[in-house]
């Protein structure tokens, strides 16, 4: 029993690595529509300047906020491996001749343009080189201000949390001085010999930060990578949702346990319910009322369970012409639900689970009562049957005693499958019945396309999920004894 | 039942005895040609205009216009809307003449030919053609304005479709109306009301088939596809194969498809074509297990050893061999996938990540849990998906007893 647990969880770690990953893939999808953003953005104002490439500082602020957001979501980094520690003065030139050149194509243009923006402190030193290089003056204009975006820290809130002051301090000087020193138009900037002098100065005196060995930039390959910087925030539950302002695992936290109760509630109403209409249609079989029941629970199982929910909505829970709803329309418990004995509490959460239970279950009867009656219906024609009802045993003790731990064992599987489909209706149920739950949370992070969130969300559920598959796999071994001794 | 019909044949005709199946079926392919004739049964554009200069056919000319219709499918339905009556006509001609497959080159090629006569009108006038072009007959693919260049029209007569709404338009003043109100506009009915912003919910019911149609026909295609190939190559080869591609199915079965489809679709941003292909790619993992048994079962059969023992290629094995006698299975799955689709995308739509611009039936119950005091905008678009995902659980559920008759 103890080998099968341990298989089972082992077999769960490629699942979890693949749904990671998928995650990780939705996340940068997500930063590439924020890239197009800033482009966007700064393109307005390129259009608005037309001739001369010079961007107002507003624009250039914009920029910033764009970097600050990416750093805190880690999407500045390279996806999967990092090669940006061995960038030299040439491979800088040629990204800016190609964000400068007039002939090549926007995309080109803007590609180019974002990759230098989003070198940071490993395009510090090469970027220097290039300004102090005097044969390279037309690229300088470009230069100081990928230097100076590059160079720029934004302070996020882990930053500030474990930073000295003094630290701080420093890193907001040294930003207001890097806006101060960029010079957009090269050579024609009134200040430019001025401003270019103080710019190499200031790389010279915080050179110790700038600078990176050949070690780091093997140590870069695959730490400073999206994947890696993911991965860590997601594992010292550092995902942070912007559209909220709070931790990913405290929205988390305080939510999940509603989803995981209605869905426990649901699977187990689903089961016992099924599993008496099934025996009870496989004694039944072929009477007039086994057709009734089969036939209905078929078509109640082709209402989709956002419509039954709608209808429920607008029939039982809004007021009518009586001004009042027979259920509450909105989440779990009352507004004055603190103040009641735990009877009158425990009754007033069953008063307001009982249509979404509803919901999410009803469609597991139909497909769950089917598979016990065609497995029952086989059951009690085999051979263990035949001799147990020549034993003597009545009909019941033979339905329930000799076929019907057999087919138990159907349901055990079906029940682990259900849980994925449930996960998915919970998303929908919570939005029409506005419960407070890890759904509506998905579904809120979804709508303002709140990556982190999403992620966070989707990684709790597909480990509750697991845990319900694991715990199916467990019961299916103690059912079954074959499994068992095959592992034993 | 005949001794002498071939196990195909005898399925179809224990599929074909039951009642409600056939009633599913006819119901689903009237859903498939109203469908496929929507811009004819809704449309503004007048069928048929008669003024002084003769006979137009604005309707068809506005067929092909991608200013009317910007989605891609909806061209494809309208092109659909030519093709039907001559390929109906060439197949019910050569209904025993010709093999199923010699039926199907014809039918393939009537598609070409009347594909490229409909491109004619579309030919841009080249300088040399220009006189042949003056004068050639009114086509009913030309447009009113090519027509009504001379002089001014005076309307003979004009001929309508029966719902003379479009399902895109708003029609200002006319939102939340109930049905059967009148349009103050242009004195028609909205003989099912009205949306939020005005537009007229019968018409976009009848649009919204081709939505639900062609992302469930799409997104169970793409899932075969891949559902196919990796069960098979699982099932047929075996060995370190089997175990990887077990473990990705596995993966995949415990996959929360909604949420990941929920998420993927709100980071790429709600387009029908990005929907289609997240269902499709995501819910293949069935299909591949199912693939994978019946491979599993055929390839011990001594017809693939006998295939084998004469030097057949290997995927002619499996393409021309083993894959026919696995397809009933894949086609009953299919079925439900068709219906798993349209729950999949009425029910991103009903969250409010459906495509915003096309009139699907998620969108229509979207605005009616929006507006829940309006029963119309729920129960509309509501029965229309229940009806079609009724008639395919009905048709899936039909095949697997026909086919496998000792499971009822």
């Amino acid at each position: 029993m103890l080998s099968y647990t341990i298989r089972r969880l082992l077999l769960m770690i490629p699942t979890l690595v693949g749904i990671l990953i998928i995650n990780f893939a939705i996340l940068r999808l997500q930063s590439a529509s924020l890239t197009q953003s800033m482009q966007q953005q700064v393109g307005n104002q390129e259009g608005a300047s037309a001739s001369h490439q010079v961007r107002s500082q507003a624009s250039y602020s914009a920029i910033e906020n764009h970097l600050a957001r990416f750093v805190r979501t880690g999407n500045n980094l390279p996806a999967l491996i990092n090669v940006r520690g061995w960038l030299d003065k040439d491979d800088v030139v040629a990204l800016l001749r190609q964000a400068a050149s007039p002939t090549s194509k926007p995309s080109v243009r803007s590609q180019a343009q974002s990759t230098l923006w989003l070198l940071g402190h490993f395009g510090v030193e090469p970027l220097e080189e290039v300004i102090a290089d005097d044969s390279l003056v037309d690229l300088h204009g470009q230069a100081s201000v990928a230097l100076t975006l590059d160079a720029y820290v934004p302070l996020n809130i882990e930053d500030l949390k474990y930073m000295s002051e003094q630290r701080q301090d420093d890193i907001r000087v040294r930003n207001g001085e890097l806006r101060k020193y960029r010079f957009p138009a090269g050579r024609d900037d009134p200040d430019y010999a001025e401003k270019r002098a103080k710019l190499l100065a200031l790389c010279e005196r915080d050179k110790k930060e700038f600078a990176h060995t050949s070690a780091a930039a093997w140590g870069a390959l695959l730490r400073e990578t999206g994947i890696c910087d993911f991965f860590y925030k997601l594992f010292s539950g550092n995902l942070y949702s912007e559209t909220r302002g709070d931790y990913v695992f405290h929205l988390i936290g305080d939510r999940w346990y509603v989803t995981f109760w209605l869905n426990l509630f649901s699977i187990i109403i689903a089961w016992c319910g099924s599993l008496l209409i099934g025996i009870r249609s496989a004694r039944t079989n072929g009477s007039l009322e086994e057709r009734v029941a089969t036939s209905s629970l078929f078509i109640l199982w082709s209402v989709p369970s956002f419509f039954l929910g709608t209808l429920m909505l607008h029939h039982l829970c809004t007021n009518g012409a009586d001004g009042r709803a027979w259920f509450p329309n909105r989440g779990l418990e009352s507004d004055d639900s603190l103040w009641l004995t735990t009877p009158a509490f425990l009754w007033d959460l069953f008063y307001h689970a009982c249509l979404p239970m509803t919901v999410l279950c009803y469609a597991s009867f139909t497909s769950l009562s089917r598979y016990v009656r065609g497995n029952l219906l086989e059951q009690l024609q085999s051979d263990y049957v035949r001799s147990a009802r020549a034993k003597g045993c009545n009909e019941d003790q033979v339905t329930y005693r000799h076929a019907l731990p057999n087919s138990m064992i159907t349901m055990i599987t079906l029940g682990s499958g259900l849980l994925a489909d449930l996960f998915g209706s919970s998303v929908i149920v919570e939005t029409i019945f506005s419960i407070p739950g890890l759904g509506l949370l998905l579904f809120d992070a979804a709508k303002n396309q709140d990556g982190p969130l999403i992620m966070g969300s989707t990684v709790i559920s597909v480990l509750l999920l697991l845990v319900g598959i694991l715990i199916a796999d467990l019961l299916y071994a103690v059912v079954d004894p074959r499994i068992r001794s095959k592992y034993a | 039942m005949r001794e002498s019909a071939s196990p195909g044949q005898q399925a179809f005709e224990r599929f074909w005895r039951r009642a409600a199946v056939r009633g599913a079926v006819i119901v689903l392919a009237a859903l498939l040609l109203v469908g496929i004739y929507a811009p004819f049964l809704a449309n503004e554009i007048a069928f048929l205009w008669v003024d002084r200069q003769g006979a137009h056919w604005p309707l068809f000319a506005d067929l092909f216009n991608r200013t009317s219709y910007p989605r891609p499918h909806d061209l494809l339905f309208n092109l659909l809307s030519l093709l039907v009556p001559p390929l109906a006509l060439v197949w019910w001609l050569l209904r025993r003449r010709l093999g199923i497959g010699r039926r199907l080159a014809l039918c393939l090629g009537v598609v070409l030919i009347a594909w490229l006569l409909a491109m004619v009108p579309l030919i841009p006038t080249k300088s040399g053609w220009s006189a042949v072009w003056a004068h050639r007959p009114l086509s009913p693919f030309t447009s009113i304005e090519a027509h009504a260049g001379t002089a001014g029209s005076d309307v003979i007569t004009a001929i309508f479709a029966p719902i003379p709404h479009r399902c895109d338009a708003t029609y200002p003043g006319a939102s939340l109306l109930p049905p059967g109100s009148i349009n103050k506009a242009t004195g028609t009915h909205f003989w099912l009301g009205t949306d939020d912003i005005g537009r007229d919910v019968l018409a976009s019911l009848l649009f919204g088939v081709r939505i639900s149609l062609s992302i469930g026909f799409v997104a169970t295609g793409l899932s075969l596809l891949i559902g196919i190939a990796v069960g098979g190559a699982s099932g047929y080869f075996g060995g370190w194969i089997d175990v990887l591609l077990q473990r990705l199915v596995e993966v995949m079965m415990c996959f929360p498809t909604f949420i990941i489809i929920l998420s993927v679709v709100a980071m790429i941003g709600p387009d029908i074509f990005v929907i289609m292909l997240v269902i499709g790619l995501t819910s293949w993992a069935g299909t591949a297990r199912l693939v994978r048994g019946e491979f599993l079962h055929q390839g011990v059969c001594d017809y693939v050893a006998a295939a084998e023992a004469i030097g057949v290629a290997r995927w002619r094995i499996i393409v021309r061999h083993i894959l026919p006698n696995t397809m009933a299975p894949i086609i009953i799955t299919a079925t439900f996938g068709i219906a798993g689709a349209v729950l999949s995308e009425s029910g991103l739509s009903f969250l409010g990540l459906g495509d915003p611009t096309t009139a699907s039936w998620g969108v229509l119950l979207e605005q009616g849990r929006e507006n829940i005091r309006y029963p119309w905008l729920i129960y509309a678009p509501g029965i229309a998906i229940f009806v079609l995902v009724t008639c395919l659980n009905l048709i899936g559920n039909g095949l697997r007893d026909a086919f496998d008759p000792k499971s009822t």
